[in-house]
């Protein structure tokens, strides 16, 4: 099951969830998230936090426990925008396996409450925008229609349905979307691009101190190896 | 609603400086004075609507067409959908063109490439008026006299430049559109 | 309760570029200086490579003065001022200059008579309208022995072009006269540079490497750079970047006669019956002192020595220190107009590695290189394409059109492209005029109830023009080099805070005018000198901080030579 990197394969939840089959599905989602996506939405406000839910590992070895900050609904809806925004595919892995729902865990446990409060009515809103128009919860749409709904949260054409996104709904999809850029291709310090992968994605050889001229020569004869290290392995810094 | 009014500030002129013909332009599922459904909006599934068209001048060979609200945009209009290098036969759109450049083209319109809106993105973008007001959707169609093959990512601007001079026939259709509060619940 | 300290010969408010080079010939003087900073000593263990940390939650600082203290802006008067952004400049000893871009310029000779040299080529009737612009006090050849001194001081590296009247092509055929060489060579160039340097010379043109206040070698026992890519917002790990907490603090310490006292945010400076500065006041936390001095020299940035200034109001001057004149705030400048060019190439640039000194110059359209006598403008650009690129920045590039910024094709298309784009933000003539100055703002204030700067400011005509202008040539340069899109910014409208603010207390021999005199020193309380690039009355194509340095190596040498008479 594992790859030669002892990653899972990377499929999403949803995917997960559909060729499990319901009992197999079931097995699998531990009570607390079944009962939350049969919920409606005026109640989902009124706000099931169960925090510490644990989770399947979906795509890798990341989730294997739940989010601190989001509850297993809210997890599940990031995810799968998340997903969207840096999807895993024959290129490479995506967000999902870089960590980014780590890196943004950690955001909001560092950033406190206006943060998480505008990452869960956002979420919210998103879904509740899913239904309305496309007849359906964002996680259960198909990706092409997850896209469509994902390009009018960007562009703000989504605001004025009325589904609750707080300052329009492109200032949320602009602060998911830095987030998830901070998290793919930024230090792996702070919980994201896991292994590298967002480095590698860019083909960027590395955090170096010193770079020779011996080395410039070799990166622009594409013969530089990358250097896969955090800022922080270097053991010098605070 | 005539040529004139369509193409403001852009003078477009057809073959040897002759007024272009006009023709028919009609949708399965949407009319001229009448409020589109809204899937074709931000408000539903905001696909492309299906067009049709008929009566082109003869020696037709490609269609432009682009979906723009004289309502909005500073200046005016804001930009819905350019889709252009339409095969001159193909006698319409179907519904639903995809947004992503990975999805092809429908086999009816091979070759079409989709120009940038008023966002900036290759596809088609549905009406999202300001709650409470109608808005007028004008769908202008080009019949032109060569197959000019232009490069995608075009804005509403740089079409009505290539295409000018090439434009031996027009059509269109205005439908509305007004965007209502949302249901409580999901449907 | 105010605790009152023993008085000192002179304290510099601010540690940065501007005091911390000010304290060197003051304390080797052996003069007794204080040299009170708001933020703390920093060293390389705060410096990782860590593009989120430096580029996008906006660095560390453990005092973070001048968050509180961000200046409001408005275009003109009848407009209303708002905070936008954060504060562009840090607290720490060193100052900005601990993680600042380090281009390191001389200007040139005609910045010091824009007036005298407009009105002879080209007419009186060429100075735009409204312009307050006048010449400087001094030219060129004056200020000259102290930039050759702060060059060996600091620690600049860079190719001449003038050398005593002899033109080496290799530097910058249009600078004025220098004594000797850099005491370091350029930095290096990467292929990129190189292929720029060639697409210039085709066009005609005369590209040299630009000077650096980064180690092109070993200097002062501090290494050579290390090219690592997180200059930009960055401070440096290896201690190649010449910052003042590194080179002149320093030295000044260990004279025995400076005092660095961190976490002292000065507020007012007192005045006594005759008008004469007695001393500053600070705080501490919440622990007030009186720092009593004989002279007291300003060295906060631009925005911070106007606001000291009005806020020490007393009988003897009403509107704020030294401001009998009305002149403090005025003549206010700054570039960050935001008239950039950006480029799309089919080919990688290998900018991974770099810093933003690091580059290639063109100085053949700045200030009067070129002939003005058909053009609506005076005035010009400094063309800079240099070398800056980290990854998260990188994945943020504009797509040209060819993807929306997200999904699969996005993702194939940042795999091929991520080091094809480049930006130029391109140095401009900023002229100072009747309508744009610094006050106080009414509303804002900062955590103690002071009120913040409030700027009004706009790109007056002959800036836009400027702007247009040196686009069209940036355009031309990517081009000529194989760049296939290029995109412009607007050409610009109101001022916001910048890390180049120019003016408020500007320097020149009529007190009608002017702050401050030739030497630094104010027209009207004779023991206030003020450092810093408030002073300039021009810009230039070129950043402030060597001429600001030189001006402050200038002023102390002033002070030292003219001790009894300023001091009393």
């Amino acid at each position: 099951m594992t790859d030669s990197k002892g990653r899972l394969p990377a499929i999403s939840r949803r995917d997960l969830l559909r060729t499990a089959g319901a009992a197999g599905a079931a097995a699998l989602v531990p009570d607390a998230v079944t009962a939350a996506t049969e919920e409606t939405p005026s109640t989902a406000a009124a706000g099931e936090r169960q925090l510490g839910t644990a989770l399947p590992s979906e795509t890798g070895p990341l989730l294997t426990r739940a989010l601190a900050n989001l509850t297993a609904r809210e997890t599940e809806i990031l995810s799968a925008m998340v997903d969207r925004l840096i999807p895993s595919d024959e290129l490479g892995p995506g967000a999902l396996d870089a960590g980014v729902l780590r890196f943004i865990d950690r955001v909001l446990s560092e950033s406190g409450t206006n943060a998480a409060d505008a990452y869960r009515s956002g979420l919210a809103a998103l879904d509740t925008y899913s239904r309305y128009t496309r007849g359906g919860p964002f996680i259960d749409l198909s990706t092409v229609d997850q896209d469509s709904v994902l390009i009018d949260v960007q562009i703000g054409a989504a605001t004025g349905a009325g589904v609750g996104f707080v300052g329009g709904s492109g200032s949320f999809f602009n602060m998911v979307k830095s987030h998830t850029w901070q998290g793919m291709f930024g230090d792996p310090e702070y919980g994201g691009n896991v292994n590298f992968v967002g480095w590698d994605l860019l083909d960027y050889p590395g955090v170096r101190l010193g770079v020779s001229p011996e080395d410039q020569r070799a990166l622009e004869a594409d013969q530089l190896e990358p250097v896969r290290r955090s800022a922080y392995d270097y053991g010098i810094f605070e | 609603m005539g040529a004139a009014l369509l193409l403001t500030g852009a003078a477009v002129t057809g073959l040897r400086g002759q007024a272009p013909t006009t023709f028919v332009v009609e949708s399965p599922t949407m009319t001229t004075g009448r409020f589109m459904p809204r899937d074709y909006s931000p408000d539903g599934r905001n696909l492309s609507p299906p067009l049709t068209w008929s009566g082109l001048p003869a020696g037709t060979r490609q269609v432009a067409v682009i979906s723009q609200d004289f309502g909005a945009g500073r200046p005016p209009p804001w930009v819905h959908w350019i889709i252009y290098n339409i095969p001159g036969d193909a006698g319409g759109l179907p519904e639903g063109i995809p947004f992503d450049p990975d999805h092809p083209m429908p086999a009816e319109i091979a070759g079409a490439v989709q120009g940038n809106n008023g966002w900036g993105l290759p596809a088609y973008r549905g009406p999202a008026p300001p709650l409470g007001s109608v808005h007028n959707y004008h769908f202008a169609v080009f019949a032109l006299d060569e197959a000019l093959d232009l490069p995608p990512g075009l804005d509403r601007g740089e079409l009505l430049l290539a295409i000018e001079g090439h434009v031996i026939g027009q059509g269109d259709m205005v439908p509305l559109y007004e965007r209502q509060p949302m249901n409580q619940f999901p449907r | 309760m105010t605790t009152q300290l023993r008085g000192t010969d002179v304290v510099i408010v601010g540690m940065g570029a501007a005091g911390g080079v000010a304290a060197l010939p003051l304390a080797e003087a052996g003069l007794n200086v204080v040299g009170l900073e708001a933020g703390t000593w920093l060293d390389q263990r705060d410096f990782a490579p860590d593009e989120i940390r430096n580029n996008y939650r906006d660095w560390p600082m453990l005092v973070k003065k001048t968050e509180q203290e961000r200046p409001t802006s408005r275009a003109t008067s009848a407009t209303r001022a708002n905070q936008i952004g954060g504060h562009p400049m840090m607290n720490a000893v060193g100052g900005t200059t601990l993680h600042y871009w380090a281009q390191s310029w001389r200007l040139n000779p005609w910045d010091f008579r824009v007036v005298t040299e407009t009105t002879q080529r080209y007419g009186a009737s060429r100075i735009p309208r409204g312009s307050t612009v006048e010449d400087w006090p001094f030219e060129y050849d004056e200020l000259e022995p102290y930039y050759d001194r702060v060059e060996r001081e600091v620690g600049i590296s860079g190719q001449a072009g003038n050398v005593r009247g002899r033109i080496n092509s290799r530097g910058n055929r249009f600078e004025g006269p220098r004594e000797r060489d850099f005491p370091m060579p350029p930095l290096r160039w990467t292929g990129f540079h190189d292929r720029m340097a060639d697409a210039a010379r085709s066009l005609g043109w005369n590209p040299f490497p630009g000077p650096a206040a980064v180690n092109s070698q070993a200097y002062q026992n501090r290494p050579g750079c290390g090219y690592h890519g997180f200059c930009n917002k960055g401070g440096c790990p290896i201690n190649a970047k010449n910052a003042t907490h590194i080179t002149t603090i320093p030295r000044a310490v260990d004279t025995g006669n400076l005092k660095v006292v961190t976490r002292a945010h000065v507020t007012t400076l007192e005045v006594d019956s005759d008008g004469r500065v007695t001393g500053v006041n600070y705080v501490v936390g919440s622990n007030e002192y009186f720092q009593p001095a004989r002279v007291v020299l300003v060295a906060s940035y631009t925005y911070e020595n106007v606001r000291m200034l009005l806020l020490s109001k007393s009988r003897a001057y009403p509107d704020g220190l030294s401001n009998n004149q009305g002149q403090v705030g005025r003549h206010y400048f700054s570039h960050h107009q935001g008239a950039g060019v950006s480029a799309f190439f089919p080919y990688d640039l290998n900018s991974w590695y770099g810093l933003p000194a690091q580059g290639v110059a063109v100085d053949d359209w700045a200030d009067d290189n070129f002939d003005h006598a058909d053009l609506d403008f005076i005035g010009g650009g400094n063309l800079w394409v240099m070398s800056d690129r980290r990854p998260i920045s990188a994945a943020n590039m504009g797509t040209y059109g060819q993807s929306r910024n997200w999904g699969s094709t996005w993702k194939r298309f940042i795999h091929e492209h991520s080091d094809r784009t480049h930006g130029s933000y391109i140095q401009k003539t900023t002229l100072p005029y009747e309508d744009n100055y610094l006050d106080l703002d009414p509303e804002v204030t900062d955590p103690l109830g002071l009120p913040v700067i409030r700027i009004t400011g706009q790109f007056k005509d002959n800036e836009r023009a400027i702007a247009g202008f040196m686009q069209d040539k940036m355009e031309d340069w990517y081009r000529e080099a194989g760049a296939i899109e290029v995109n412009r910014g607007g050409l610009g409208n109101t001022m916001g805070a910048s890390t180049h603010a120019y003016g408020g207390t500007r320097m020149g021999d009529n007190p009608e005018t002017n702050v401050v005199d030739r030497w630094g020193f104010s027209h009207e309380a004779p023991n206030l000198g003020v450092l810093g690039a408030s002073v300039m009355g021009t810009s230039g194509a070129r950043n402030p901080t060597l001429t600001s340095q030189a001006l402050s190596w200038r002023t102390a040498a002033h002070l030292v030579e003219s001790w009894g008479d300023i001091a009393e």
